[in-house]
């Protein structure tokens, strides 16, 4: 607690700080224009320009920093209003503010809206006034109705959501590694599909692949021969028996 | 003037030399793979059919046989070469593709996606024969059937990898491989162009926790999952 006050007042002081600068940064400036209007050039007014809102985008950066607390969550509120001169006030104020008064008060504490709001605050509040009780209580009824029936329909859209994700999070696996890797071994390398034919050859590639050509041509594809003229077979490692089983199975191809 | 009547015009190896080196042939894909359940496969087409381009006319679907040939040179590694042919569209020309080994150079840690070159040409169906005659001979084969969608250059197939089955036609009797399905999220461009990387990792984002596209090296998979 006392921490964040302490970060509190740190930020206050900072923005306070960079306020006075920015004010003393238009005064210099409203100083230039009355009265070295004559000479006044341009371009420096717009270096004047530059340089103020240089120093607002620092106080928003502060506002806006980690550290600060967020001040719009604080209230002022005046404990002592006083209709008498005070001179000490004056002081603070540069002479623009006299007395802390019930009239100047709601201004400068921002506690009285803005004009048109407080106008359309007024009518609302008259036309409240104006309504009878039992038409009043009738109208906060409906009011009450509408509310709970879109709450009701609002947190049971939330419950079926809630379920619904709770459940798709349950089922939770969409995808398995293992099945990744064995798809990619397989389109890749062949692995899985190799090994996975007792009689290699025979009733594969040429009959269905090459459909033109005389059969004596068609068993060449089946053939699995290395560039040296041996059966490569199952990378070389095949068993005697399956050679043999090779050009027995081309020789009852089924599509012949 | 004389010399030029005598030279022929630029044959088309050397315009093909000029724009390799120019550097404007797309013969680079950069390329994620993840995969997705059977079951929540639909949640996820839902989700592409909203992110992609093709909102309209929806998902195109293929239905395609693939055969890997390979080849051994002089140097230890094999050639490998891809013929792909569409079983829902026997008329279509088949496609022969060769895909490099990922580029494994300098910042390729840092890289969010898989780069290898890609080659593919359009060409009739005596490939296969034409190749076996050359000595390729075939490694395996499979047939996937899904679903493509696009975005922009980035081209997402949702596809479903079968074992082809002896004896049977292709249409029928297929086993698949696993419960999933293959997700591929691929941009084939000029070398060079690391930005694509960028955006297609921003894409696999979207896809999250759904699908997780990553860049995965075949080869240096753990053995352990091999079946």
């Amino acid at each position: 607690m006392q921490r964040e006050e302490k970060q509190l007042e740190a930020s206050l002081d900072s923005v306070l700080l960079k306020l006075n600068e920015i004010k003393s940064q238009l005064v210099a400036m409203l100083y230039k224009i009355d009265h070295e209007r004559d000479s006044l050039q341009w371009p420096t007014f717009l270096d004047n320009f530059a340089l103020l809102s240089g120093q607002f985008s620092a106080i928003s950066k502060v506002l806006s920093h980690d550290k600060t607390p967020p001040i719009r969550n604080l209230t002022v509120l005046p404990l002592l209003l006083n209709p008498e001169r005070e001179e000490e006030l004056i002081r603070l104020t540069e002479g623009r503010v006299p007395a802390f008064t019930h009239d100047l008060v709601p201004d400068y504490l921002r506690t009285k809206p803005e004009p048109d709001v407080e106008h359309k605050l007024l009518q609302l509040e008259h036309k409240a006034a104006s309504l009878s009780y039992d038409a009043a209580q009738k109208q906060a009824a409906t009011f009450n109705k509408v509310i709970t029936h879109v709450l009701d329909i609002v947190s049971k859209s939330r419950e079926e959501w809630e379920s619904e994700a709770g459940s798709r999070g349950g089922t939770g696996q969409t995808s398995s590694m293992s099945d990744t890797h064995s798809l990619v071994a397989a389109v890749g390398m062949g692995k899985g599909l190799k090994m996975m034919m007792p009689q290699p050859g025979a009733p594969m590639g040429p009959g269905m692949m090459v459909a033109p050509g005389g059969p004596g041509r068609t068993v060449a594809p089946v053939m699995p021969m290395g560039p040296g003229g041996q059966p490569m077979g199952m990378m070389g490692k095949t068993p005697s028996g399956i050679k043999t089983n090779i050009k027995a199975a081309a020789g009852i191809h089924p599509y012949r | 003037m004389s010399q030029d009547w005598g030279t022929p015009a630029t044959t088309a190896f050397d315009s093909l030399t000029a724009a390799l080196r120019s550097n404007i042939i797309p013969n680079q894909e950069y390329l994620l793979q993840g995969s997705v359940l059977d079951s929540a496969v639909e949640i996820l087409l839902h989700r592409l059919r909203g992110l992609c381009d093709n909102v309209d006319s929806g998902p195109e679907t293929f239905h395609d046989h693939e055969m890997c040939f390979s080849i051994r040179g002089n140097q230890n590694t094999p050639l490998l070469l891809r013929v792909r042919r569409a079983l829902d569209y026997p008329d279509m020309p088949y496609q022969l593709r060769y895909i490099g080994q990922p580029e494994i150079g300098v910042g390729d840690k840092a890289r969010p996606t898989i780069v290898r070159s890609s080659i593919d040409v359009a060409c009739s169906s005596t490939v296969v024969e034409f190749l076996t005659e050359m000595g390729c001979r075939m490694d395996f084969e499979y047939i996937s059937r899904g679903y493509m969608f696009r975005k922009g250059r980035m081209k997402i197939l949702v596809s479903k990898i079968f074992k082809m089955s002896q004896g049977k036609p292709p249409d029928n009797g297929v086993e698949p491989i696993s419960q999933s399905y293959l997700v591929e999220l691929s941009i084939l461009a000029p070398g060079g162009q690391d930005v694509i990387g960028e955006d297609m990792k921003a894409f696999a984002e979207q896809l999250k926790p759904l699908v997780q596209l990553e860049k995965i090296d075949y080869k240096r998979l753990p053995m352990a999952m091999a079946p």
